[in-house]
C-alpha cells in the first residue's frame, strides 16, 4: 500500500519528535539551552513540515528535506588543502571554519581581527542574548530554522566590540563533509553581534567536500546603533546537496546592512532573509544573483519588516535559469503602522535561457502607513535580440555574443560586492557556468 | 471651517449610502438552510431539465468536501451557511406584456437607481436585463437584439429554451469544484444573465444588467454565462447597488465567458454595494465572486474593467485563460476602500496559447480604516511561446490607519516570454495639492482631480455611460464635509 503525502509528513514529524527526545537524553543540555531546544521543538509541532501549496513554500518542493529522522553529522576530518582552496585572499588571518556546523579552532585563524568568540551555549548566560534567542524561537515561522534551534548545541557567537573595525574581511567558511553512505544533515548556527559604531566586513561561504548532505543553517546578525556590516554570502555547495539558510538581521538606530548573495545552486537551495529595521534610520541593501543550469534550484524567501520611520530598504535580484533549473523569489516588504517616510525598492530580473526552466516571482508589499514610497518591479525575459545583433555586427559569433550578454547580466550585480577577491572568484567560477 | 483645515481623509470620508432603501414587495422565500432537498426544490421551482439538477447536485457534493478559503487578506466572522435562505423571488406573476404590468414599487426602485428601463429610454440604446433579487423581471430591447440573432435573457429562461448551449458551456470555464464559493453558486444559483452572440455579429448596442440584493439575509447567487461565437463583438455592462442592512449579506456570483475565433468581449463593472457602517464596519455586503473568461478561439480577446467602490468585503479575481493562439487578455481595475472595507482583488492571466498577450492595470485607493490588496497571477505555460505580459499595480494611501498590499504571483516556464511587473505605493503628494490650492482650487476638488487622474487609465476603458457613472461614484465617495 502506498502512503499518501499527508501520511508521510505525519510520519516524518513523529520521527523527528522521537529523534529530539533521544537528542536531549544523549546531550544532556544545560538548563538555558535545554529551554531553547524544548521551546523550538514545541514551535515545530505548531509549524509542522510544509504541506503542498503551503503559502511560504509556493514554489519549493521540500519533499527531499523533510524526510526525518535526520542523520546528523558533526564533523569529519577535512583536508587542509580543501580549506585553503576556499579561503579568499586577504582572509588568511581572519577565517573561521565550521565543519558540519562545529567550530574547528585548528583550521581557523582570527589573529587578524578584533572579534571575540564564544559558544552560544555560554553566551546564553547574557540576559540580552538569552531573551533575543527565546523571542526568535517563539516567533519562528520557518520550520527548518526551528529544527536548527531544536537541535542547537554547537552554535558559535561572534562579538564585534564597539567602535572597532578591521581592515581585512572576516570569512566564515561552512564546510559540509557529506557522506557517500547516506544523506547527512548539518546544523550550522552562528550569531554575530556588533557593538555601537562597530564595522564588520563579513563573508560567509558554504562549500562541500562531497555530496549527499543537507545543510540547514541559521545566521543571526544583531547590528548595534550606528554600526555597519558589509556582507556577502556565497552558496557553493556540492551539486548533490540540499541547502537551507536563514539569515535573521536586526538593525538598530542608524545602522547599515549591505548584503550580497551569490548562489551556484544545487538540488535545492532556499535562502530565507528575515530583516527587522527596528529603529529609525536603519538601512538595508540586499542583492542576490544566481546562475543555474541542469536541474539546479535556488529559491529566495525575503521578509523585510519596516518597524520604524525613516528606514530604507533596497533589494535587487538577478537570476539566470537554463536547462531544467528553477528559481523563485518570494519577497515581501512589510511597512508597519507608524513607519512613516519609509523608502523601499525591490527589483527582480530573470533571464530565461530554456523552455524547460522555471522562473517564479512573488514580490509583495504590505503597507500600513501612508507617507511612504514603496515600489517593486519584476521582469522575465531573454537575451535582447537588438543587443545580440549589435554584437554580431561587430564580428562576434552568436555563441560569444550570447555569453557576453548573459555574463554581463549577472556581472552587474556581482560587481557591487565589496570584496575584490570574491568578485574575481565569482567571475571565474560562477559565470563560467554560462560558457557552453 | 475652511477648506484648508480638512485633512485628506476627511474629504474622502464616506457619504451616507445613497441607495440605502428597501423595496417592500412580497417575496417567495425558502426556509433557511441548505441540503439536497433545497437544491432539488430550486431546480424544481425553475422547471429545470435533468442535466441542470445533476450539475447542481454534483456541485453540492463537491462543496461539502471543500473548505472556505482562508488565504485572502480579509477578516470576517465565520459565515453560517445553514442560516441563509437560498431562494428568494418576487411572487410569480403572469407573463408581462409591457412595463406597465411590472410592480410599480419595483419600477420606482429602478428609477431611483437611474436604470433606463422604460420605453422612452430605449433612446439611450441600452438593453437592460434587470435582475431583482434572483428573478429577472423585465427585458428591453430584446426584440432588436433578436433581429441580429443575439440571445440576451435570464439564465433560467436560457436553461428552458437553449438547453444545449447551456449544457455545453456551463461549467466549462469555472468547473463546479473550482473553489468554495463557485461550488456553492453552482449548487444553488437562482438566476442571472445569458448572452449568446452568433457568428459574424457585432452587437448593435451595449448590453447591461443591474443587480440588486433585496430580501434581507438572502444570499444572492447570480450566474452569468456569455458566449461569443466566431468574429463577434459585444460590450457588457454590469452595475450593482444594494439596500442598507445591518446583517451581512453574502453574494457569491459566478460569471463565465467564452470567446471563439476572432471574437472580442468587453466586460465592465461598476460596483457600489453597501459597505457597512463607516464608523463601526457593521453590516455591508460580502462579495465573493468568481469571474473568468476563456479565449478558446485564436485571435480572440477578453477585456475586464472594474470599478469597485462598495461591499464590506470584496474577494474577486476576474481572470483570463488565454487558450487560443494570439489571444489577448486585459484587466483594468480601480478599487476604492473606505471606512472598514476590505478588498482582496486582482486577476489571473493564464497563458496557454502561442503569442498571447495580457495587460493588467490596477489602481487601489485605501482610506480611513480600510484594507486594500491586489492579488494577481501571471502564469505562462511551457507551450506559450512569445507570451507577453505587462502589469502595473499602483496603490494610494489616504490616512495612516489604512493599509495597501500587493501580492503578485509571476510564474514562467517558457524562455521566449516577456513579463514586466511594476508596482508602487504612495500617498497623494502634498506638493500636487499645494499646487492646486495655490491656483484657487479647493482641497476637495484637488483631491478629486488627483484621484481621477490616478484612475484615468482605467476610466478611459469604460464605455461612455459607465465612465460618467464611475467618475460620479468616485466623486460621490470623495465629496463630503468641506464647509
Amino acid at each position: 500500500m502506498t502512503t499518501t503525502a499527508a501520511e508521510s509528513t505525519d510520519q516524518a514529524e513523529s520521527a523527528l519528535l522521537d529523534q529530539h527526545k533521544q537528542f536531549l537524553s544523549e546531550t544532556q543540555p544545560a538548563a538555558d539551552i535545554l529551554a531553547l531546544n524544548e521551546s523550538a521543538i514545541q514551535r515545530f509541532e505548531v509549524l509542522k513540515f510544509p504541506y503542498r501549496k503551503h503559502e511560504m513554500y509556493t514554489f519549493v518542493n521540500t519533499k527531499d528535506i523533510t524526510a526525518a529522522p535526520y542523520v546528523f553529522s558533526y564533523g569529519a576530518s577535512v583536508a587542509e588543502d580543501f580549506i585553503k582552496k576556499h579561503v579568499y585572499p586577504g582572509c588568511e588571518k581572519s577565517v573561521l571554519v565550521l565543519v558540519d556546523g562545529v567550530y574547528r579552532e585548528n583550521l581557523s585563524d582570527i589573529s587578524g581581527t578584533s572579534v571575540r568568540l564564544m559558544p552560544i551555549v555560554e553566551a546564553l548566560s547574557q540576559a540580552d542574548i538569552k531573551s533575543y534567542l527565546e523571542s526568535t524561537v517563539a516567533n519562528e515561522n520557518d520550520v527548518f530554522a526551528c529544527i536548527n534551534s531544536a537541535f542547537l548545541n554547537h552554535g558559535l557567537m561572534i562579538d564585534v566590540p564597539e567602535k572597532t573595525q578591521s581592515e581585512s574581511p572576516l570569512q566564515i567558511l561552512h564546510v559540509s563533509t557529506g557522506s557517500p553512505a547516506g544523506k547527512v544533515t548539518t546544523l550550522p548556527r552562528v550569531l554575530v553581534r556588533l557593538g555601537v559604531m562597530a564595522e564588520l566586513k563579513l563573508i560567509v561561504k558554504y562549500a562541500g567536500v562531497q555530496g549527499n548532505y543537507f545543510v540547514n543553517s541559521v545566521l543571526d546578525v544583531l547590528v548595534g546603533e550606528d554600526a555597519g556590516v558589509a556582507f556577502t554570502q556565497i552558496q557553493q555547495d556540492n551539486g548533490d546537496a540540499w541547502h537551507c539558510s536563514k539569515n535573521r538581521i536586526v538593525l538598530d538606530r542608524n545602522s547599515r546592512f549591505h548584503a550580497s548573495n551569490a548562489s551556484y545552486g544545487n538540488k535545492l537551495t532556499r535562502h530565507h532573509y528575515e530583516v527587522h529595521l527596528k529603529e529609525t534610520g536603519a538601512e538595508l541593501w540586499l542583492n542576490g544573483v544566481s546562475v543555474l543550469t541542469d536541474e539546479e534550484q535556488v529559491h529566495n524567501f525575503v521578509r523585510i519588516h519596516h518597524a520604524a520611520p525613516h528606514c530604507v530598504s533596497n533589494q535587487q535580484f538577478k537570476n539566470i535559469v537554463d536547462d531544467h533549473s528553477r528559481s523563485s523569489i518570494d519577497g515581501t516588504v512589510i511597512v508597519n503602522e507608524g513607519a512613516q517616510l519609509t523608502v523601499s525598492d525591490q527589483l527582480i530580473n530573470n533571464l530565461m535561457l530554456s523552455d524547460n526552466a522555471h522562473a517564479d516571482n512573488k514580490p509583495n508589499l504590505m503597507i500600513f502607513a501612508d507617507d511612504v514610497k514603496c515600489t517593486h518591479g519584476a521582469t522575465i525575459g531573454q537575451i535582447n535580440e537588438d543587443q545580440l545583433f549589435y554584437l554580431k555586427t561587430r564580428g562576434l559569433s552568436t555563441k560569444i555574443a550570447k555569453e557576453l550578454l548573459t555574463k554581463s547580466f549577472a556581472d552587474s550585480l556581482i560587481q557591487t560586492i565589496a570584496f575584490p577577491a570574491v568578485v574575481e572568484d565569482l567571475e571565474n567560477t560562477l559565470l563560467k557556468k554560462l560558457e557552453s | 471651517m475652511t477648506a484648508k483645515e480638512n485633512t485628506v481623509s476627511d474629504v474622502l470620508e464616506d457619504k451616507k449610502y445613497k441607495y440605502g432603501f428597501k423595496t417592500l414587495i412580497e417575496s417567495d422565500t425558502f426556509a433557511k438552510g441548505l441540503n439536497e432537498d433545497v437544491i432539488r426544490a430550486i431546480s424544481h421551482k425553475k422547471k429545470e431539465p435533468e442535466f441542470m439538477l445533476k450539475f447542481r447536485l454534483k456541485a453540492y457534493e463537491k462543496w461539502l468536501t471543500m473548505k472556505e478559503p482562508r488565504w485572502p487578506n480579509v477578516h470576517y466572522p465565520p459565515i453560517d451557511y445553514q442560516n441563509l435562505s437560498y431562494y428568494s423571488a418576487p411572487k410569480p406573476k403572469k407573463k408581462l406584456e409591457s412595463l406597465d404590468e411590472v410592480d410599480p414599487e419595483i419600477l420606482r426602485t429602478f428609477e431611483k437607481l437611474g436604470i433606463p428601463l422604460d420605453e422612452q429610454k430605449k433612446l439611450a440604446n441600452v438593453a437592460v436585463d434587470a435582475v431583482f433579487d434572483s428573478v429577472s423581471v423585465a427585458t428591453t430591447h430584446k426584440k432588436k437584439l433578436m433581429e441580429v440573432g443575439i440571445i440576451f435573457c435570464p439564465i433560467s429562461e436560457a436553461i428552458q429554451e437553449y438547453p444545449e448551449l447551456v449544457e455545453e458551456y456551463m461549467g466549462s470555464v469555472v468547473p463546479v469544484g473550482d473553489n468554495f464559493y463557485s461550488a456553492l453558486n453552482s449548487a444553488v444559483f437562482t438566476d442571472g444573465s445569458f448572452v449568446y452572440i452568433p457568428p459574424d455579429t457585432i452587437s448593435p448596442m451595449e448590453l447591461s444588467t443591474y443587480f440588486r440584493i433585496n430580501t434581507e439575509e438572502t444570499g444572492q447567487f447570480e450566474r452569468t454565462l456569455i458566449i461569443c461565437a466566431d468574429n463577434s463583438y459585444v460590450s457588457y455592462l454590469e452595475g450593482c447597488t444594494a439596500p442598507q442592512f445591518d446583517t451581512n449579506q453574502l453574494h457569491a456570483a459566478v460569471v463565465e465567458l467564452v470567446t471563439h475565433e476572432n471574437a472580442e468581449f468587453k466586460y465592465s463593472t461598476v460596483q457600489n454595494w453597501y459597505a457597512g457602517d463607516p464608523e463601526t464596519g457593521k453590516g455591508g455586503v460580502y462579495n465573493f465572486v468568481t469571474k473568468r473568461g476563456k479565449c478558446v478561439g485564436n485571435n480572440s480577446k477578453i477585456s475586464w474593467t472594474q470599478v469597485e467602490t462598495g461591499s464590506a468585503i470584496t474577494w474577486k479575481y476576474p481572470s483570463c485563460i488565454l487558450q487560443g493562439d494570439n489571444t489577448v487578455g486585459e484587466f483594468y481595475s480601480v478599487a476604492l476602500t473606505n471606512g472598514h472595507m476590505q478588498a482582496d482583488t486582482g486577476t489571473k492571466m493564464i497563458h496557454l496559447g502561442k503569442n498571447t498577450k495580457s495587460s493588467i492595470i490596477s489602481k487601489g485607493i485605501s482610506a480611513a480604516n480600510s484594507s486594500n490588496s491586489y492579488r494577481g497571477q501571471v502564469k505562462v505555460s511551457k507551450n506559450a511561446t512569445n507570451a507577453r505580459n505587462y502589469s502595473q499595480c499602483d496603490s494610494m494611501l489616504v490616512g495612516d490607519k489604512c493599509s495597501a498590499h500587493t501580492f503578485p504571483y509571476i510564474e514562467s516556464a517558457n524562455s521566449s516570454v516577456q513579463i514586466e511587473h511594476e508596482a508602487s505605493t504612495s500617498k497623494i503628494s502634498e506638493e500636487q495639492l499645494f499646487y492646486f490650492e495655490q491656483r484657487g482650487i479647493s482641497r476637495e476638488n484637488a483631491i478629486a482631480a488627483v484621484i481621477n487622474g490616478f484612475c484615468k487609465e482605467v476610466f478611459k476603458q469604460l464605455p461612455m455611460e459607465f465612465a460618467v457613472e464611475a467618475q460620479k461614484l468616485l466623486t460621490l465617495k470623495l465629496e463630503n464635509s468641506v464647509g
